[in-house]
């Protein structure tokens, strides 16, 4: 007996609703549950981030690139930052760096707090979000001990830092991951393991690497998949290559590999190895170092272009600068993970339940202002 | 109740000239506000509670601002509500979505009229008190449809169509359940319901654990009935893990969404009225309603120290898997159960039934209700037809024959 087919229905999700992660819209075509096509709609928030780019000094930019990816302000800046400093071929101090890594990781943590906590509140579960977000507030607090903003920091800048860290802060970066661990073992008990929640999550939406290298993801979703792409260990920059970190696969323990499950899990998984990144790099950090000693008067890169990639947490953001010499990028091109990460919905949400779709959405964690830009 | 009243109001000289079919009028509508006061304050006290309750599983302080720590904030929101726009959405079929909230209020709280509070304190004891609750909270779904479809957007279409097949999927369950507890009892009757579960019993009539005689102990199939009651009856009141009908992070509000202001109140007031219903019929039907869990005072003073030992296990259970003290529980309870042993009084007041046991009991299941709602996810529509379907209801047909079987082999029915 085939599947009885009703009159088809345009749903309009968004670009107010409360599940789609900010302003985008989603165009459903639905038959009665079933969703048999899905178009997103973007640009809901565009604030043409890469023409502003053109009109603005390089160090004017640092700011505007913590606005795209708002919930991992540090990984934009940190990208954007490295991106000029290969251009003009500017050596850090090592404390400098370490200090990077260690607020990049930080900010993957909240990141993927806000992630993981979405995650669950997509499929009706409440509390563990709030949980998530009780740890990001410990995360916030420290950066803004370091760098006085809580959302958007305009921390790291071309060639080091805005300031070095204020005293106190090691001790305290210490204090919450001694006890991060045992939080994240709270979420599992609460989220991962409900029987419920893997109902909802395992075996829905799953994505095959081919498909996920098809459309261009990166990231935690490609990495549910099976792939094993991290750009901080497939191509080590900063100093990524002295810390010793797993990088966690899609395993399909409770269903198949790159299913909405395994999304959510790599995203668990990768929290407890930047906090044993942070640990590492908190051990090594050396005591002396000016943080603002690289920092150049002038900033005109030479003549040329530029690709330089990162790992955000959201999955390989890239900059594209092609520079005249002068003060001004002639083109500043953002390659944004979560828009090629969002661009996959059609395909592995297709003939799912409403439901199912938004479970999809929230597994593949997008943030609409580095999609829009 | 309602005679009783006019009774009383015709044993006044000055009144007992309106006559016995007037004051039985007056009465009638006293009581019928009475119920309506009680509902619409006990969603008060439960909007209260529950946001506390949640603000308490997730590491919150809740509601603090208006009132000594916020008891008054539900009150503000309420009036809140009273004052808003009034806003009809001109696509809107008018009528069925101005009566659309109605429908739900009324049919959430006329059911209460057959809910035995105490002994004496019911609205109308009928001899088919079970079979009106069950038929009259069904209705409830008639004014979700007509709201939903009134409002003339998509997700509450969704909502309402949603809920339409929950609640009457979940319905046949629910009614085979209730019908094992009615083969015990024999009768429809609430009010004989309680009285069939007073005294001390063995639990499961053979295993010699002196408990109340309440159906919950009855027989093992009896004790999963319990269970599936409860599970059955949150999905009908569209509570989570079942509150797909409204489930906020899909369908927007479901079929709530064009709704503000006072008809939004409405709805809201008779949700907490159909979880106070569900709660009161868990422990009218298995719980013994307003019996008392102690036969006699000595039982009150033994019972309570066996809650204290469980209480002082717990502690024990708490400290050694958290590390964390939690007092409150084994306090409370050592308070109590000195107080029962201090002052007979006290212990005799225990061991009667009334209102505060029906209260107590009802607390709990809200309470529970309240718990599910803040640790489970959501269940997925057609994961919520399976659990019906294939599970709760073959587990009802079962439990229905079980029930028999048992009657039969501990001899209180005989062929």
């Amino acid at each position: 007996m085939g599947r009885l087919h009703a009159e088809e229905m345009v749903l309009n999700m968004g670009p107010q609703h409360p599940s789609t992660h900010g302003v985008l819209r989603l165009k459903l075509r639905t038959d009665g549950e079933i969703v048999s096509h899905i178009e997103p709609v973007i640009g809901y928030l565009h604030r043409s981030f890469e023409k502003h780019a053109e009109n603005l000094e390089y160090q004017m930019i640092t700011p505007f690139t913590g606005r795209c990816d708002y919930l991992a302000a540090i990984g934009s800046e940190h990208g954007y930052a490295m991106a000029v400093e290969k251009m003009m071929g500017i050596e850090l101090p090592e404390r400098v760096e370490y200090l990077r890594v260690i607020f990049a990781e930080f900010q993957r943590i909240a990141s993927h707090l806000v992630a993981v906590g979405t995650f669950g509140l997509d499929v009706g579960a409440i509390t563990p979000f709030i949980y998530c977000f009780r740890e990001r507030e410990l995360i916030l607090d420290l950066f803004e001990m370091a760098s006085g903003a809580r959302l958007l920091y305009n921390y790291i800048w071309i060639g080091g830092l805005a300031h070095d860290v204020p005293p106190g802060f090691v001790e305290k970066a210490y204090e919450f991951l001694d006890a991060f661990d045992e939080r994240v073992a709270e979420y599992n008990q609460i989220l991962t393991g409900n029987k419920i929640f893997i109902e909802r999550a395992a075996d829905i939406g799953v994505m095959t690497p081919e498909v996920a290298i098809n459309y261009g993801v990166t990231g935690p979703s490609l990495r549910a998949s099976g792939v094993n792409i991290d750009i901080r260990r497939t191509e080590p920059y900063s100093i990524y290559d002295r810390f010793d970190f797993d990088v966690p696969l899609g395993q399909g323990l409770q269903g198949t590999i790159g299913d909405s499950w395994d999304r959510y899990y790599v995203r668990v998984l990768e929290m407890n190895e930047s906090a044993k990144i942070i640990r590492q790099a908190l051990d090594q950090l050396p005591v002396e170092g000016d943080v603002k000693s690289a920092i150049p008067r002038r900033i005109r890169p030479p003549k040329g272009e530029i690709y330089f990639r990162s790992e955000n947490p959201r999955g390989e953001l890239g900059y594209y600068i092609v520079s005249n010499g002068k003060n001004v990028p002639l083109r500043l091109k953002m390659r944004s993970p979560a828009f090629s990460n969002l661009s996959v919905i059609n395909e592995i949400g297709q003939g799912w339940m409403i439901s199912d779709v938004i479970a999809i959405l929230g597994s593949l964690d997008i943030v609409l202002g580095e999609i829009d830009r | 109740m309602i005679q009783l009243l006019a009774n009383w109001i015709l044993s006044f000289d000055i009144l007992s000239g309106m006559g016995n079919s007037v004051a039985w009028g007056l009465s009638l509508f006293i009581v019928a506000a009475l119920i309506f006061v009680f509902v619409a304050a006990n969603a008060i006290v439960l909007v209260y509670i529950e946001r506390k309750v949640s603000a308490f599983m997730q590491v919150r302080l809740g509601p603090m601002r208006v009132g000594k720590f916020g008891t008054l904030q539900t009150v503000a929101d309420a009036l809140k509500l009273l004052q808003k726009e009034d806003i009809i959405p001109k696509m809107a079929d008018k009528v069925l979505f101005i009566i659309g909230p109605w429908v739900i209020l009324v049919a959430s709280v006329v059911t209460f009229a057959a809910i035995p509070f105490s002994d004496t304190l019911l609205a109308a004891n009928m001899n088919i008190g079970l079979f009106y609750v069950v038929s009259i909270s069904s209705i409830v779904v008639l004014g979700i449809v007509m709201a939903g479809w009134a409002s003339n957007n998509k997700w509450s279409l969704y909502g309402a169509m949603r809920s339409a097949a929950q609640i009457i999927s979940y319905e046949i369950p629910v009614g085979i359940t209730l019908i094992a507890v009615v083969a015990v009892v024999g009768s429809l009757n609430l009010q004989t319901m309680i009285q069939a579960q007073a005294g001390t019993g063995n639990l499961f009539h053979w295993i010699p654990i002196p408990l109340p005689n309440w159906f919950i102990f009855h027989s093992p199939f009896l004790f999963i009935a319990a269970f599936v009651y409860l599970i059955g009856a949150t999905a009908e009141i569209n509570r989570t893990p079942f509150d797909i009908p409204e489930s906020e992070s899909e369908l927007v509000a479901g079929f709530m969404t064009e709704f503000s202001g006072l008809r939004w109140a409405l709805f809201f007031l008779s949700e907490y009225a159909n979880a106070t219903l569900v709660a009161l019929l868990v422990s009218i039907i298995f719980l013994g309603g307003w019996q008392s869990p102690f036969a006699d005072y000595e039982g009150a003073q033994i019972g309570f120290s066996v809650i204290t030992l469980v209480a002082i296990m717990w502690t024990l259970f708490v400290r050694a898997k958290t590390g964390r003290l939690s007092v409150y529980p084994l306090g409370l309870s050592l308070v109590i159960t000195i107080a029962a042993w201090l002052f007979p009084g006290f212990a005799i007041w225990m061991a009667s039934p009334g209102i505060f046991w029906m209260l107590m009991k009802a607390g709990t299941i809200i309470f529970l209700l309240m718990w599910f709602r803040w640790t489970f996810p959501r269940l997925r529509v057609d994961q919520l037809m399976y659990v019906s379907w294939k599970v709760i209801l073959p587990l009802s047909l079962i439990n229905l024959m079980g029930v028999a079987i048992w009657m039969w082999l501990t001899g209180e029915i005989q062929f």
